[in-house]
């Protein structure tokens, strides 16, 4: 029985679990799920999501083809705020396409 | 916070939170269900619902919750052309009659 | 043309009179009623769905991973498959299941609107909504903790997940001690809602 993953395939994938990467200081106008805290930021991926039509495109009526791969990635919160008052340890977590990462 | 972007408040500065939850009134189960039936049905796409909430620029926070994607059904069924804005005028009417005479 | 108007059936007024939005989105149903895109027996078969059985489902997939680690190891690998191997349907929720350990406590939020896994837990409540709930807690989630009554010690490593794109998260809150041996039932019952999303823990 073929049971549904949360998953899906991205074999053709830029970045793996454990690298390094930077999101795009980037405002460009229009629908986009990268929120403006983790934009300029370093962080790590955490897992790899898989391949999803662009949400950027199918906001508007488009297919959102072709797809992007999308990606978990690990933020320390001493990296997002200046003036994070908890520890070291403490890490935010959330997904973001591959066209919004660099590697750092 | 900005016009631009005003659903995308991650980190901004906030009062305090009302931790209870107040649930949802009758209208808004419903709103929430016919909202439900349109994307499960990709009638709509819930990108395109997202995207014309955002684009309600400083309505945004003008608006309570439900008051908002009702707003944002309503903009995106009309471009899809499922109804016509004097439609809907009409309709809005009628029931705003029925109410009244209630 | 014969109109299958809904009106008929609204036994439930909500007090007072209703609001432009109110008014604005039951037309919006009607007319769609009308033009044979939805039914009303849809909307209202989605409402009972909401109200009677996504809420239930939550706290009996986390019991059951509580009392079955294998199940809680694939629920914690793929949380969309765990729950259709227990007869969960998710629907189109992508479902991550993130663990509270003695190092780690983890809480969601969308920042951007709010995403939730609805299919799992019902309709989100009105402070996950809230602007200041996503305002506040990715930049300061141990203080807004504190407002839910939940303090988290320095040394444990707290996660904010923002469910910000296909992805949705819950919360396998730790199993309480003192539950050993409890049926499946009872420890569902111990697992409220807040805890799934991270904001509380439970409690005996």
């Amino acid at each position: 029985m073929n049971l549904p993953s949360a998953y899906t395939e991205a074999p053709a994938r830029r970045f793996n679990v454990g690298e390094r990467v930077r999101v795009k200081a980037s405002e460009p106008p229009g629908h986009r799920r990268t929120p403006h805290y983790v934009r300029g930021k370093r962080g790590v991926i955490e897992r790899v999501c898989g391949t999803f039509a662009n949400p950027e495109e199918l906001a508007y009526g488009f297919d959102g083809e072709p797809k992007r791969v999308l990606y978990r990635v690990r933020f320390e919160q001493r990296e997002l705020w200046a003036d994070y008052r908890g520890p070291e340890h403490d890490y935010l977590e959330l997904e973001i396409y591959e066209h919004w990462l660099e590697r750092a | 916070m900005s016009d631009e972007h005003p659903h995308d408040m991650g980190g901004e500065p906030g009062g305090r939170i009302d931790t209870a939850d107040h649930g949802m009134k009758f209208w808004e189960k419903q709103a929430n269900a016919l909202r439900n039936t349109l994307t499960s049905r990709k009638l709509v796409r819930l990108d395109e619902l997202r995207r014309a909430a955002e684009d309600l620029g400083s309505r945004y926070y003008e608006l309570e919750y439900f008051e908002r994607t009702t707003a944002a059904l309503r903009a995106v069924l009309l471009e899809h052309g499922f109804f016509t804005e004097a439609e809907l005028a009409a309709k809005i009417a009628e029931v705003r009659r029925r109410y009244e005479s209630a | 043309m014969k109109h299958h108007h809904d009106h008929s059936h609204d036994r439930s007024f909500d007090s007072g009179p209703p609001s432009e939005y109110e008014i604005m989105s039951r037309a919006i149903q009607e007319l769609l009623v009308e033009k044979g895109i939805i039914t009303p027996e849809q909307v209202r078969a989605r409402m009972e769905q909401f109200d009677a059985d996504f809420p239930y489902r939550g706290p009996r997939v986390i019991a059951h991973a509580w009392a079955d680690p294998g199940f809680k190891a694939r629920l914690l690998a793929d949380g969309k498959r765990a729950c259709a191997e227990f007869g969960v349907d998710l629907e189109a929720d992508r479902l991550i299941a993130v663990e509270n350990t003695p190092q780690v406590h983890n809480v969601i939020v969308c920042t951007l609107c709010s995403c939730y896994p609805r299919a799992l837990l019902g309709m989100p409540p009105t402070w996950y909504k809230s602007e200041n709930y996503r305002r506040r807690i990715v930049r300061e989630p141990r203080e807004v903790l504190r407002e839910f009554g939940t303090v988290i010690p320095e040394h444990v490593s707290v996660r904010v997940h923002d469910s910000n794109a296909d992805m949705r998260y819950v919360v396998v809150p730790m199993r309480p001690a003192g539950t050993e041996g409890w049926s499946e039932e009872k420890l569902a019952g111990l697992i409220t809602r807040d805890s799934l999303v991270g904001v509380t823990v439970p409690k005996i």
